[in-house]
């Protein structure tokens, strides 16, 4: 993904190098901040946040392992502050349509991928009861794919913590789809 | 696998493949490189500032133990003013008794004597006396010697027949006069 060559290249203060550390890093940050927002232009803001946040500390990375868990930290963190802002304002409502395309798609042998508008429309309906934590863990760990180590780093709590959260999030949809599907 | 969980993995099988595309990092590149074009690369900036400052405030733990200590802090200032209003109250219903210094103890006689002096002020208010307290220790001395000798004077008196006989008739001589008066 990333060699501390590149990050090393860009702590010189080129601006070259660096745009070639955001494009790299940028789908990674991207991907985890949609499926926390659910919101395109949000998404764009977070990842841009991000790399000018990453930029104006890069002195502190010491590693390149260190870098990947640093960047989702800063996403997931930016993407708190942006949940936090509009939590007065859900986005999502569970329609009836909504759910028909999830039923349809589910059922589909092989099922193909979703637009990014499906995916955010389903992940936002699914996850709209849960916490910001619980989101922020179920996506890294069930989304991503990071184990629980991964994820007790980057959202700064304790491993048990990261699997309780872990636990009543998939309760939480599990039910919804249970309910709907 | 129950009906449950094979409806949840499917969701989340399609959810995993559905990885959120971004369409251009070119976009973000621009405005990430503006921006840190404008900030410089070790320049302190507002947010930095503000971040140093009240960044803590974004830890869980802290703002938990804040609000727990605030919690607190409340608690003990409610306590402590039920306390001092009660003490305050319990105050307010205490008779103040000031000891003064005992002076040297005066005979019944005497008191009685003051208790009289006393009254004949109230009965005669345009006369009055004041007297200092040197004044009043000669008058107290005075009444003590009167005494003593009044209290000789009887004995002498009991111990000679001869002159309490003549005495009693000179008394008697004298209350006659008064009444023939």
């Amino acid at each position: 993904m990333i060699d501390i060559q590149l990050i090393e290249e860009c702590r010189g203060g080129n601006f070259n190098n660096f745009r070639k550390l955001v494009e790299l890093t940028s789908p990674f940050a991207y991907s985890v901040a949609f499926r926390m927002l659910g919101n395109e232009d949000q998404a764009k803001d977070v990842v841009q946040e991000t790399m000018v946040t990453i930029w104006q500390k890069l002195k502190k990375i010491k590693s390149a392992e260190a870098y990947k868990t640093w960047l989702y930290r800063i996403v997931v963190n930016k993407s708190y502050d942006f949940m936090r802002k509009r939590k007065r304002n859900p986005e999502f409502v569970a329609d009836e349509q909504t759910w028909r395309l999830i039923s349809n798609r589910i059922s589909e042998e092989p099922s193909a991928a979703l637009e990014n508008g499906e995916t955010s429309k389903i992940i936002g309906i699914l996850t709209e009861r849960l916490s910001s934590k619980q989101k922020a863990v179920f996506v890294l760990s069930d989304l991503e794919g990071l184990s629980n180590d991964e994820v007790s780093e980057i959202t700064g709590i304790s491993k048990s913590a990261v699997k309780a959260n872990l636990y009543h999030a998939r309760k939480s949809i599990s039910e919804k789809v249970e309910k709907y599907l | 696998m129950t009906r449950e969980s094979e409806k949840y993995n499917k969701v989340l099988d399609l959810l995993r493949k559905s990885k959120p595309a971004l369409d251009s990092t070119d976009d973000i590149e621009r405005k990430v490189i503006k921006r840190i074009s404008k900030v410089g690369h070790s320049g302190l900036n507002l947010s930095d500032i503000i971040d140093f400052l009240f960044g803590w405030v974004y830890i869980g733990w802290v703002r938990r133990s804040l609000i727990g200590a605030s919690i607190v802090l409340v608690l003990v200032f409610a306590y402590q003013q039920t306390i001092i209003l009660k003490r305050i109250d319990f105050l307010s219903r205490q008779t103040i008794v000031i000891d003064r210094e005992n002076g040297p103890a005066l005979s019944d006689e005497v008191e009685k004597m003051l208790t009289m002096y006393k009254n004949s002020w109230k009965r005669f208010p345009s006369k009055n006396i004041t007297i200092s307290e040197k004044q009043m220790k000669e008058l107290l001395e005075a009444v003590n010697e009167l005494q003593l000798k009044y209290k000789d004077l009887e004995n002498l008196i009991e111990g000679d027949p001869e002159l309490k006989k003549m005495i009693e008739k000179k008394m008697i001589e004298n209350s006659r006069t008064k009444i023939n008066l």
